[in-house]
């Protein structure tokens, strides 16, 4: 009953664009491909768009901020995008804060800012 | 009884007026006095009497839509609910000592009297009550709906910058409005850099210090920059007196400053044109 | 109307959360209010799923006057919270997630209460109203 998030290479950088609420199983697997994919590709970057995600708790976040460190820790940047309102506000209520990630309104707006960070 | 005191009530209607007003003037709340003027007291003083004496003749029904009407007109005029109940008091005790000097009850009669009285006043209360606190709470609703349409739009100034300005004390329920505000407004007006400008603030404290940081993190994980703009002197020394810490947050005094700021943040600036 | 989820596995978290948002969006609630409340359930019902094993979580459609609201109610007859003052702290976590738990979904709702014996269970029910 799992399916996998698709992650799509362009150049340098991973794009993954999560498109149904995520289970604690989804979200796991997604950590561990993401990585095998990064260390197979040696991207650089990494965009992941939530402009579809209507909700993220506290399981989910910890997954998402773990992949991100570890992401750091191969090399890749992380820019997360198309965070909903509703989603940012009980994050922060939550006391989620997601610190050192970067963000952009969409996945257009992501991909330029980490073209500029990995100085293109 | 009921019809002595009605004739007695009707045909004394003037003296009444005056009495009451008279006893009114010397023992109810002075904010009722300087709410309005002699004239608009006197003509209110008089539309309540004439709405108890109709309490005789008129219709439950009528009566009803009367006190409501009449409710509705004292609670916009600011006249306290005190000054009501207490001008029931004093309306039977005016009835009551007149009736006595005119003789129309004795001593045998006074007990008929006083439970007539009763019958008639306590509803009336009840009624009046009622009415004025129905009035006084839809006041406050509405009062409440125009303090949240007030709270807080975020305007586009330029490309990717908007601001929004905060005025007045900002609690819980408002904190949510502007958040809500904030990020919603941020995303369809595709905002980068977001000013909030706190001039208009009159305390910062640690609660509202909180939901400002709150908010400013939020706008960076829907994926823009936030600057608070308009910390005035003062402002700032609460802010570090009271232990807040706003490092993460980039603030900036004047709203001119934080718009050069903005301009830079998104590769831009303004340039004079040559004539 | 009343209904309820039974919590035993992963997925019955994901039940739960689906029946919150649908109560939410039938009674009027806001999106942001709709990821509050979806986002409170999910914390509880992982609550009950990691450390009770298995429970049930109701949401209920509440009317106090004029104000009309939603309550969810986690109930579980897991092993108990020792000490209710530590876990209503920020940061505390007893499984390494990210400590956001209880007092995350306090501030989500509206209001909050919540009642452990140890070795009986725990039953909290939160509210939130609509504005």
């Amino acid at each position: 009953m799992n399916m996998r998030i698709p992650i799509l290479k362009l150049h340098d950088c991973l794009l993954i664009s999560i498109q149904w609420e995520l289970d604690d199983q989804t979200a796991l697997q997604f950590q561990e491909d993401l990585l095998h994919k990064i260390h197979e590709t040696s991207a650089r970057g990494v965009v992941i768009d939530f402009t579809s995600i209507d909700f993220i708790d506290s399981f989910i976040a910890k997954v998402l901020g773990d992949v991100i460190s570890m992401s750091k820790l191969m090399g890749a940047k992380v820019v997360i995008t198309g965070i909903q309102p509703a989603v940012a506000i009980t994050l922060i209520e939550l006391g989620i804060r997601l610190e050192e990630v970067m963000t952009a309104l969409d996945l257009e707006k992501g991909l330029e800012k980490l073209q500029r960070e990995l100085g293109d | 009884m009921r019809k002595k005191i009605f004739q007695y009530v009707q045909s004394h209607s003037d003296e009444i007026l005056i009495e009451w007003i008279e006893l009114m003037r010397t023992e109810a709340d002075e904010r009722a006095f300087q709410a309005m003027s002699d004239q608009m007291f006197t003509k209110t003083s008089s539309e309540f009497i004439q709405l108890v004496m109709s309490n005789f003749s008129d219709s439950e029904e009528k009566f009803q839509k009367r006190a409501v009407d009449f409710s509705e007109k004292i609670v916009r005029l600011g006249w306290p609910l005190a000054m009501i109940t207490e001008g029931l008091r004093v309306f039977g005790q005016i009835v009551e000592q007149g009736m006595q000097r005119s003789g129309a009850i004795d001593q045998h009669s006074y007990i008929d009297f006083t439970a007539e009285i009763n019958n008639w006043v306590f509803p009336m209360y009840k009624t009046i009550t009622e009415a004025y606190t129905t009035s006084w709470e839809r006041t406050v609703s509405l009062q409440k709906i125009a303090l949240q349409e007030l709270s807080a739009p975020l305007i586009p100034v330029f490309d990717k910058i908007s601001v929004m300005p905060l005025v007045g004390t900002i609690d819980t329920e408002r904190a949510r409005q502007i958040m809500e505000n904030l990020l919603e407004g941020v995303v369809s007006h595709r905002a980068e850099v977001v000013l909030i400008d706190i001039t208009g603030v009159p305390v910062v404290d640690t609660m509202v210090a909180h939901h400002i940081i709150q908010a400013a993190e939020a706008v960076r994980l829907v994926g823009a920059k936030c600057t608070i703009v308009g910390i005035r002197p003062e402002i700032a020394q609460t802010i570090v007196n009271l232990g807040i810490n706003l490092e993460d947050v980039t603030t900036t005094s004047t709203m001119k400053k934080g718009v050069e700021q903005a301009l830079a943040a998104t590769s831009r600036q303004i340039v004079g044109v040559q004539e | 109307m009343d209904s309820s989820v039974k919590i035993i596995n992963e997925w019955d978290i994901v039940a739960a959360r689906q029946l919150g948002r649908n109560v939410a969006k039938e009674l009027g609630f806001g999106t942001v209010d709709q990821a509050r409340i979806t986002t409170a359930i999910s914390e509880l019902a992982r609550n009950i799923y990691l450390y009770a094993g298995q429970g049930e979580i109701t949401i209920e459609k509440v009317e106090n006057g004029a104000k009309k609201g939603l309550t969810i109610i986690s109930c579980d007859e897991g092993p108990g919270i020792p000490d209710l003052r530590k876990v209503m702290e920020d940061g505390f976590s007893t499984s390494g997630g990210l400590g956001a738990g209880l007092p995350g979904v306090k501030r989500l709702m509206d209001e909050f209460s919540i009642e452990s014996t140890p070795g009986e269970g725990t039953l909290i029910k939160s509210v939130k109203w609509l504005r």
